[in-house]
């Protein structure tokens, strides 16, 4: 018989399976046997509808723009002269005159070249953090600023302590008795107490 | 008349929360940054290595008859992508031939020009010698279809069709060798 406790001790777990199919997700793009040089055998069949004429040219350059030319760092297919990038953009218009829509062909190309060809990290796994982590900079920022400013407030606002006035003594009453006997020397008060007060 | 100064110059203490947040900040920062210290940021991991590899069927040089991947099933295959006007190709050209003669029918050599002439290509086997066949790839489709960043890169697929091993760079003996012991040939 199983310990009733064991299904309680299981969700952290669970928890944690979860958490790393969520940060591997990177890897969900079709798994063996499909993998080939045909692309419908790593994307399956045409998902969008073909295109022809000036749509396809349109269409193509908007496409070949999310992909990275893999032998010049940093520049898109459609703005690298590059006979490898020139190919990949021919590659990128005939499928898409094949029917094959925008996130197919860019998985077919991810499933070669990796997640590098995308010139924009898609939201998944730790690319969250480069999608979220200015944004979550900037809000935090933004807190320490509002958090000193209203603290600076709240301390401008803050009465000030009352100044010591002429009566006003040391609780130490040693040092109470200096201070009347300088009062007394220095001003000429009898006992050290103001005039006002001591009438 | 003056009261003289009576505020006090009180010693800051080391500010604790501020260090807190710096190294909350910092320490990822530096811990990525020497993770990847020892990576080549131009060698690019491929997603390709433990999966199928793709089929393509070429047709040879001064042939016309294709070649497929799939006809080449029941022994390791090197998959070579060169062009003769790679100089790194030119100084890994005679190290396959010879390997490539000495495992005779143990495994399938076989070379994909990357952007080259084919007569190009054959003037060049012509004058170095060749032990195998170079496919023409038009329009880049094999060499897009198995994420080539530059030439030489050798794939070393296994008798049950699976990329075992990729090389980026020229090959040297002893690379050659583990790599081939990866693809399942027997020393």
């Amino acid at each position: 018989m199983r310990h009733p406790g064991a299904s309680l001790r299981r969700t952290p777990c669970l928890a944690l399976i979860a958490a790393t199919a969520w940060l591997g997700a990177p890897l969900a793009i079709p798994q063996e046997p499909s993998a080939g040089g045909e692309p419908s055998r790593v994307v399956g069949p045409p998902r969008g509808s073909a295109l022809a004429g000036e749509a396809l040219t349109a269409r193509a350059e908007e496409v070949a723009g999310l992909l990275r030319c893999p032998v010049c760092q940093g520049l898109s297919v459609a703005d690298s002269p590059a006979t490898m990038a020139v190919n990949m953009k021919a590659q990128v218009k005939d499928l898409l005159a094949r029917g094959y829509d925008q996130e197919q062909i860019l998985v077919y190309f991810e499933h070669s070249y990796g997640e590098f060809v995308r010139l924009e990290p898609p939201l998944r796994g730790v690319n969250w953090l480069v999608w979220l982590g200015p944004v979550m900079a900037l809000a935090a920022g933004a807190a320490v600023v509002a958090w000193t400013l209203r603290s600076r407030r709240r301390a401008a606002e803050e009465p000030l302590a009352p100044l010591p006035g002429p009566d006003t003594l040391p609780d130490d009453p040693k040092l109470a008795r200096h201070v009347r006997r300088v009062r007394e020397l220095a001003y000429g008060w009898p006992h050290g107490r103001p005039p006002e007060s001591s009438s | 008349m003056s009261e003289g100064d009576v505020s006090e110059a009180k010693p800051r203490p080391f500010n604790q929360r501020v260090l807190l947040v710096g190294l909350v900040v910092v320490a990822p920062l530096v811990a990525v940054l020497t993770m990847n210290l020892g990576r080549n940021p131009h060698v690019i991991a491929s997603p390709l290595v433990g999966r199928a590899a793709p089929d393509f069927g070429l047709r040879p040089t001064g042939g016309s008859e294709p070649v497929t991947l799939a006809s080449l099933r029941g022994r390791p295959v090197v998959l070579n992508f060169w062009a003769t006007w790679c100089v790194p190709c030119f100084e890994e050209h005679a190290l396959l031939v010879s390997a490539a003669r000495a495992l005779g029918a143990r495994a399938h050599f076989i070379g994909v020009i990357y952007q080259d002439g084919e007569d190009e290509v054959r003037a060049f086997l012509a004058r170095q010698g060749s032990a195998y066949p170079s496919l023409v790839d038009p329009g880049s489709r094999t060499a897009i279809a198995f994420g080539i960043f530059g030439v030489p890169e050798t794939f070393f697929i296994d008798a049950e069709g699976r990329i075992a091993a990729k090389h980026v760079g020229p090959l040297d003996a002893s690379s050659l060798e583990a790599k081939l012991r990866l693809s399942g040939l027997a020393p």
